[in-house]
């Protein structure tokens, strides 16, 4: 018999322990931060490695989901679950319909023209105050389903959980179908995509609209959480961390996005810890966080290219193989 | 003054250069020929320096300028700043003797680069490597692109440098029948081998370069539809 | 008449400071392909920097040169990050300067603090038809002015500025020639901290910088730069007087929280319709 591919170990580790998680730790306002950053990463992941196409944006989708849960429920009485479901549909159909005008930028103009779209969208929701306004929108009812209300936070975080790994299967799909090998072309080089009978705009636009769902059903599930949403909820900050997040995992591998946010959350989370310390200066906090994120930043791209995720990949592959080899001879 | 010792240049596992080893004397005319893909331009590159030899040496006594293939203007900036950016690496601000050498290029120093004609910057190419004070000029494809009677002019311009100013020449070339007429001595290469080599008269009679040519022609003349091809896109 | 007179005035006061940014921007761009992204953080530790040597250390005039300096060295250690490394291709070079530009937020707020910061500048104001302006302003446009006559005269008749367009224009001849291509980039990174420097020095008086000014200066300058295609100087210094104007007369007419969106809103509009144009420039 085969011996077990050590990447399903890796996958059934790290399900048990997502699971057993929310019920052993304290606060989970962190883990569920952190689920949530891995939904967005794994689409940004998959649009920077596969489209080949950078944004410093997608906090603007994530926007748009929390945005579409927060209207819906407060304003319209749409149910929880409604809500929910409508938040990636918006989302995407939202970057479908600017990705058109949008995608025909490229390289450094679309990094700078998402980033644009992000503080655009943060301006629309201070000016309409059917948007929330200067003050955002509070009160969203916690989410529920029937008869079911989610009274505390486990319950989000399981059902974080559960969607993360939709988001995974579903992106699995994606990349081992016929259309996921076309787009592989596009990262490499457009023309020679588009002379292999990829039609280049509708594929740069579908995971465009596709990594835009899945911030958005993020933000969905945030506003639910939170449960307050305002312009200030969605900072240039927090998108170049998934930008962070995505490099240091790896661009254009399934496990990327997760691995990236998991490391990346728990190192600032540690830093927090440290610098919160009562007798440290106040400022210590920020300055660790730019220093680390701007670190983290440089090195994953100097030295690790490819991200975690290919780099230890390559390294137990070698590594099993050594093994393998000797064992059989 | 320049000699090439059993160099070997690599592209990765591809061997370009296999072990040439051959000698250019001061102020003489040496024509570089071969077929496509034989190595000449990789060759030419590792002796001027932009490409790093696997093993072997290049020792000149001098300096060695280059005028690469497809001329390579700096083609938003003007004939006399071309010119004096070929001086870059002497610090040579200078334009005086190249002007005197070749007096067409005075005429046309204000003008873009790009917007010149094929010969006017094959001209301005060989100007601006005339910057560096050279030695000897390395010339990769005098000819190629260009009407055979501004390749005529071009040519006797080279012959004028090398009796006025002793300037030897490597000039590697696709056009023998050029090459042999220009440059004395020749040098055969196929498959990043020399196969022959000797005085342009004998090797203009020797079996081996009518295989190593002709032979090439004949396939050439074979496959009408793609040398059809070739030629348009020489003349555009 | 006099109210329309103040917003332009003002405008290109504003469109000059993206002006400079941009032609940081533009200078890198040029010879490196690569965008810098931490032009704007550079332009704060310019105007900080000022703040600090001006408190007492140092006389006016020298105080900003020293700042702007000090920019310089910043944007060649920015350069040697995102250059130095052979063979990085120029979209990881922006997201290695986007690292860059958050270590520079980690160094302001550890020097500085999080507030915002202003250094001393030109006092008291002018009348221009019937419009006051401070003088400080003025100041700005006038160096912006003699910045990119400057700039202008490098590249066109020093030969170190030709050597620097020729990398631009043929890096394969460039390197033919004897010219040293990636120090080439090196320069013009620290020619465009020199830039951002100058660029901060000149608007902290007016406008108070801290930490978090990095992103609008840095989409101000891009914004300019998309003008002149990341390549032009000149025409960065026409689409940044445009963006100010447009921008102050948005805020002036309009409502005073739209110049930055106004400004963006042209720089998407521009990009996009050049798109076709840009992408040719970015493939040359």
């Amino acid at each position: 018999m085969d011996r077990v591919n050590p990447r399903y170990v890796l996958v059934v580790v790290a399900a048990v322990a997502g699971c057993v998680a929310p019920f052993v730790m304290g606060d989970l306002t962190f883990l569920m931060r952190m689920l949530l950053a891995a939904i967005v990463v794994t689409g940004l992941s998959l649009l920077m490695g596969y489209a080949g196409q950078a944004s410093l944006g997608q906090g603007a989708f994530v926007a748009v989901g929390a945005v579409t849960v927060a209207v819906a429920t407060t304003r319209w009485g749409v149910p929880p679950l409604l809500a929910l479901v409508a938040a990636p549909l918006v989302a995407g159909a939202f970057a479908a319909l600017v990705g058109v005008p949008l995608l025909r930028l490229r390289g450094h103009y679309l990094a700078f023209g998402t980033l644009a779209l992000l503080l655009m969208v943060q301006t629309a929701m201070s000016t309409f105050d059917f948007l929330g306004g200067a003050f955002g929108i509070s009160g969203i009812p916690p989410f529920g389903v029937g008869g079911t209300v989610f009274a505390d936070q486990r319950p989000y975080v399981l059902l974080a959980l559960g969607l993360l790994a939709l988001v995974l299967f579903v992106t699995h799909r994606i990349v081992d179908s016929r259309f996921g090998r076309g787009i592989r072309a596009l990262a490499g080089s457009e023309t020679a995509a588009e002379s292999a009978g990829v039609p280049v705009v509708r594929a740069k636009l579908v995971i465009f609209a596709l990594s835009a769902m899945y911030a958005g059903l993020a933000g969905g599930l945030s506003a639910f959480f939170t449960p307050y949403v305002s312009p200030d909820s969605f900072p240039a900050l927090e998108s170049f961390t998934y930008v962070i997040m995505a490099v240091v995992g790896g661009l254009g591998t399934l496990w990327g996005g997760v691995v990236g946010a998991v490391l990346v959350s728990t190192l600032l989370q540690l830093l927090n810890l440290v610098s919160s310390q009562p007798q440290l200066p106040p400022t210590l906090g920020p300055i660790l966080q730019y220093a680390t994120y701007g670190g983290l930043l440089i090195l994953a791209l100097l030295f690790m290219r490819r991200g975690l995720v290919p780099a230890v990949e390559g390294a137990v592959t070698r590594a099993v193989s050594r093994r393998g080899g000797a064992g059989r001879t | 003054m320049l000699r090439i010792d059993d160099l070997v240049v690599r592209y990765g596992s591809a061997v370009a250069v296999d072990g040439v080893s051959f000698e250019v004397g001061a102020g003489e005319m040496v024509a570089l020929v071969g077929p496509n893909g034989a190595g000449k331009s990789t060759l030419i590159n590792a002796i001027s320096g932009l490409v790093p030899p696997h093993s072997g040496t290049v020792a000149c006594e001098g300096r060695i300028a280059q005028v690469p293939e497809g001329r390579q203007m700096f083609a938003d900036m003007s004939v006399e700043d071309n010119l004096l950016l070929g001086g870059w690496s002497i610090r040579n601000r200078d334009l005086g003797e190249v002007y005197d050498l070749l007096p067409d290029l005075a005429g046309m120093r204000k003008r873009k680069a790009g917007r010149l004609s094929g010969g006017q910057q094959q001209m301005v190419a060989v100007g601006r490597a005339l910057m560096a004070r050279p030695d000897l000029l390395a010339i990769d494809e005098l000819s190629l692109g260009l009407a055979p009677l501004v390749v005529a002019e071009l040519a006797e311009h080279l012959r004028f440098l090398n009796r006025e100013r002793g300037t030897a020449v490597l000039l590697v070339e696709q056009e023998v029948t050029l090459a042999f007429d220009v440059c004395p001595r020749a040098l055969v290469l196929e498959a990043g081998r020399i196969i022959a080599a000797g005085p342009s008269v004998e090797l203009a009679q020797s079996e081996t370069v009518r295989k190593a040519y002709f032979g090439d022609l004949a396939v050439a003349e074979m496959m009408t539809g793609p040398t059809a091809q070739a030629t348009t896109e020489v003349s555009t | 008449m006099t109210e329309l007179v103040a917003y332009l005035i003002s405008g290109i006061a504003l469109g000059s400071s993206f002006a400079l940014i941009g032609s940081g921007i533009v200078v890198v761009h040029r010879v490196t392909r690569v965008v810098n992204f931490a032009q704007g953080s550079v332009a704060i530790v310019g105007g900080m920097a000022s703040a600090t040597l001006l408190d007492g250390r140092l006389p006016h005039g020298l105080g900003e040169i020293a700042a702007v300096l000090l920019s310089g060295v910043l944007g060649l250690v920015i350069g040697l990050l995102a250059i130095g490394r052979r063979g990085t291709p120029p979209l990881i070079s922006l997201i290695v300067t986007l690292g860059a530009s958050m270590l520079v937020s980690a160094a302001i707020i550890w020097l500085w603090g999080q507030d915002p910061v202003t250094p001393p500048g030109l006092r008291g104001s002018v009348t221009i038809l019937g419009a006051e302006v401070e003088r400080q302003r003025l100041l700005v446009v006038v160096a912006t002015g003699v910045a990119f006559a400057a700039l202008a005269l490098f590249f066109s008749r020093s030969y170190l500025g030709k050597g620097l367009t020729a990398s631009a224009s043929n890096p394969f001849a460039a390197r033919m020639v004897g010219i040293d291509v990636r120090k080439m980039g090196l320069l013009a990174f620290g020619l465009a901290g020199i830039l951002g420097g100058l660029a901060g020095v000149l608007i902290a008086p007016s406008n108070p910088l801290s930490f978090y000014s990095d992103l609008p200066l840095v989409l101000g300058g891009f914004a300019a730069a998309v003008f002149g295609g990341l390549t032009s100087p000149l025409r960065t210094l026409l689409g940044g007087l445009c963006l100010g104007v447009a921008g102050q007369l948005t805020a002036g007419y309009l409502n005073g929280s739209y110049q930055t969106e106004m400004a963006l809103l042209l720089m998407l509009v521009i990009m996009i319709i050049r798109s076709r144009a840009l992408v040719q420039e970015e493939v040359k």
